[in-house]
């Protein structure tokens, strides 16, 4: 009983300690209901000792594990055997022909390909390196015949104008022959007609006769110029004596009847011609054209005129 | 049993350095976007996927059409030289083909690979230069290749390069050379080609001798060769031993003693007696150009003096097989007994 008091006393201890870590029990679901349980037929009391029961046991020496004996199933079923003999199932030549057929001919196919290629490669170059070659030997030719020409138009070039020179050389020097002979020809004239032309020009004189020339001649020119003034001067008083007698008359003839005028105008034509006469006798050239001009007039006047003449010259 | 077709592709994964190749036509687009693409592993392994690809003529076709030739310039400038090294052998294969020539010329590689000239990388100097070669053979890749202004720099490489790189500049230059000569005049390439013409590589003095006849078949080339005196030179290599290097100077003298200088310094250099033995060889190759070469030198009074002694010669030589060899001694007869 004091037991049941004590383990009552732990419990509403222990509940109490519960109720106050824990808030308590939720509320019941719908439809449960808590029940309190109490396991008091359940509980076992717990004691310190632990009920013992001492026993022993002692194993054996240690013993070898012995081996396994063979498991041989039991034998069933019947025996056959069976063996491949070389040559039963395939022949190997035979089976590796086409095989290696397609190895060593596709390896051989290959290798053919590139020794054909690098033939024809080297083909192409051998066939390049030979056009390059005859290009170039061409082309040489080309640059040779290229400078022939060159060289050749140059000398043609310099011959030419070489040539051209000589021409124009050869030209002047015909032009200068000709023109030597030409001059050569005009002037041999040259000479004979330059002193004729000096001697019609009067260059080469005759002292003598030059000297008359220009001395004498003018001199007696003058003379003869002179002497012939003085005739005029003589003829001009006669005329102008004749001229005042004739007025004289004519004023004294003037009064009577007009008989007297036929010989005035007679008069006056003679003393009108007489005019142009004497200035006609001057030049001495000129004298018988004047005279020709006179013979209407009467040979009466040239004795009158040439009697005053005559008597100027008697008085001189 | 086994069948006798033998499939077309490799078995997969046979070579782990190359990428898987897509099936039929699918194969170079494939290959175009991993080229493209950031990792470097991908783009390696599909250039080595793409050469051995571009042997075929076919592929290459489709790889042009297709626009390889964009990624591939990208790719010429990348860091990795694993990656340029077969990008310059892609575009080497693919120049060995017309096609990819004309498209190479066309869209304009060239000028991509000038910046490649001096790569570190020895292969891929060596690629380079091929494509060069071979696209130099080609009268529109020549022009492409002078347009690019590479002569200058490739004669400068002649000085400094190795033997074999050498040959691949001197058949490049030759070809290009026979086009235009002034850029190559003045950049000096008349020195370095004389230094070359003694060279103790037989290859290299017949290819210089070669380059030599390509620029004085130029007005202006001649010139410079008779002002650099490579005339005594070049008769110095007629009497070679090998036979192509004779060959090859007797051209370069037929070509230089066109003008009055050249003919002068060679009879001063004595080339008449080496010229005479070429042309009495039955068998050689500059028995053409040697014939020629007498024959300029035919039409100098001296030279004529000596040759009508060795007129039966040139009548030996009418009997050649080769039809040009015939008219060329034909020419020389009449040459010879010309008189003023």
């Amino acid at each position: 009983e004091v037991k049941r008091r004590k383990r009552a006393q732990k419990l509403v201890a222990k509940k109490l300690t519960q109720e106050q870590i824990r808030p308590g029990t939720p509320e019941p679901v719908e439809g449960r209901e808590h029940v309190s349980v109490q396991t008091e037929l359940y509980l076992e009391e717990i004691s310190d000792r632990i009920i013992e029961i001492d026993g022993e046991c002692q194993t054996d020496e240690f013993l070898d594990r012995p081996p396994t004996p063979l498991f041989i199933p039991a034998k069933t079923g019947k025996d056959v055997a069976t063996q491949i003999e070389e040559g039963e199932l395939f022949d190997f030549d035979i089976e590796v022909t086409p095989m290696l057929e397609v190895l060593v001919g596709k390896t051989v196919e290959q290798a053919l390909l590139e020794v054909m290629e690098e033939e024809e490669l080297a083909q192409l170059w051998s066939h390049q390196r030979a056009f390059a070659e005859l290009r170039n030997a061409e082309f040489a030719e080309l640059q040779r015949l290229e400078e022939q020409d060159r060289r050749i138009r140059e000398e043609k070039e310099r011959r030419r104008l070489e040539h051209l020179e000589k021409l124009r050389k050869q030209k002047e020097t015909a032009e200068k022959i000709a023109a030597r002979a030409f001059a050569q020809r005009y002037l041999a004239d040259l000479i004979p007609s330059v002193f004729n032309n000096l001697y019609d020009s009067g260059f080469f004189y005759d002292p003598v006769e030059r000297d008359i020339e220009t001395e004498f001649l003018p001199w007696l020119m003058s003379e003869v110029e002179e002497t012939l003034q003085k005739k005029v001067l003589g003829r001009t008083m006669l005329d102008s004596l004749i001229r005042m007698v004739v007025e004289n008359r004519l004023d004294e003839f003037s009064r009577p009847p007009p008989s007297d005028q036929t010989e005035a105008p007679a008069e006056e034509p003679r003393t009108t011609d007489a005019a142009p006469q004497v200035s006609g006798e001057a030049d001495a050239a000129d004298q018988p054209v004047a005279e020709e001009e006179e013979t209407e007039q009467p040979v009466a006047e040239e004795e009158e005129t040439e009697q005053p003449v005559a008597e100027e010259e008697e008085t001189e | 049993m086994a069948q006798p077709r033998i499939s077309a592709y490799l078995p997969p994964d046979i070579d782990p350095t190359k990428a898987a190749l897509a099936f039929g036509r699918r194969a170079l687009p494939k290959l175009n976007e991993e080229l493209q693409s950031p990792e470097l592993l991908t783009q390696q392994r599909a250039l080595m996927a793409l050469c051995d690809l571009v042997h075929d003529p076919e592929k290459v076709y489709q790889a042009i059409a297709l626009g390889f030739l964009d990624s591939l310039k990208t790719l010429l400038v990348h860091q990795d030289q694993t990656v340029r090294q077969k990008t310059t052998e892609v575009l080497s294969v693919m120049a060995l083909h017309s096609i990819g020539r004309d498209g190479l010329i066309r869209s304009g590689v060239i000028s991509a690979l000038a910046g490649l000239l001096d790569d570190p990388v020895d292969i891929c100097r060596k690629n380079t230069h091929q494509v060069f070669d071979m696209l130099a053979k080609l009268p529109a890749g020549a022009g492409g290749v002078l347009r690019a202004g590479l002569i200058p720099p490739l004669v400068l490489k002649l000085k400094t390069e190795l033997d074999e790189i050498q040959e691949l500049i001197l058949d490049t230059l030759s070809n290009c050379l026979r086009v235009e000569v002034s850029e190559a005049l003045a950049a000096g390439a008349i020195t370095v080609l004389k230094e070359k013409l003694l060279h103790p590589s037989t290859a290299i003095r017949s290819k210089a001798a070669w380059v030599l006849l390509e620029i004085s078949s130029h007005a202006e080339g001649k010139i410079a060769v008779c002002e650099e005196e490579v005339i005594p030179v070049l008769v110095s290599l007629l009497e070679d031993t090998q036979p192509q290097v004779p060959a090859n100077s007797a051209g370069a003298l037929m070509f230089a003693l066109v003008t009055p200088q050249g003919r002068s310094s060679a009879m001063g250099a004595e080339a008449i007696p080496p010229l005479l033995t070429l042309v009495a060889e039955e068998t050689s190759k500059a028995r053409l150009n040697a014939i020629k070469t007498l024959t300029l030198l035919a039409e100098l009074p001296e030279g004529r003096k000596t040759l009508l002694n060795h007129r039966d010669t040139f009548q030996q030589c009418l009997d050649d097989p080769s039809e040009a060899v015939q008219r060329a001694a034909e020419i020389a007869i009449t040459v010879i007994d010309w008189k003023p």
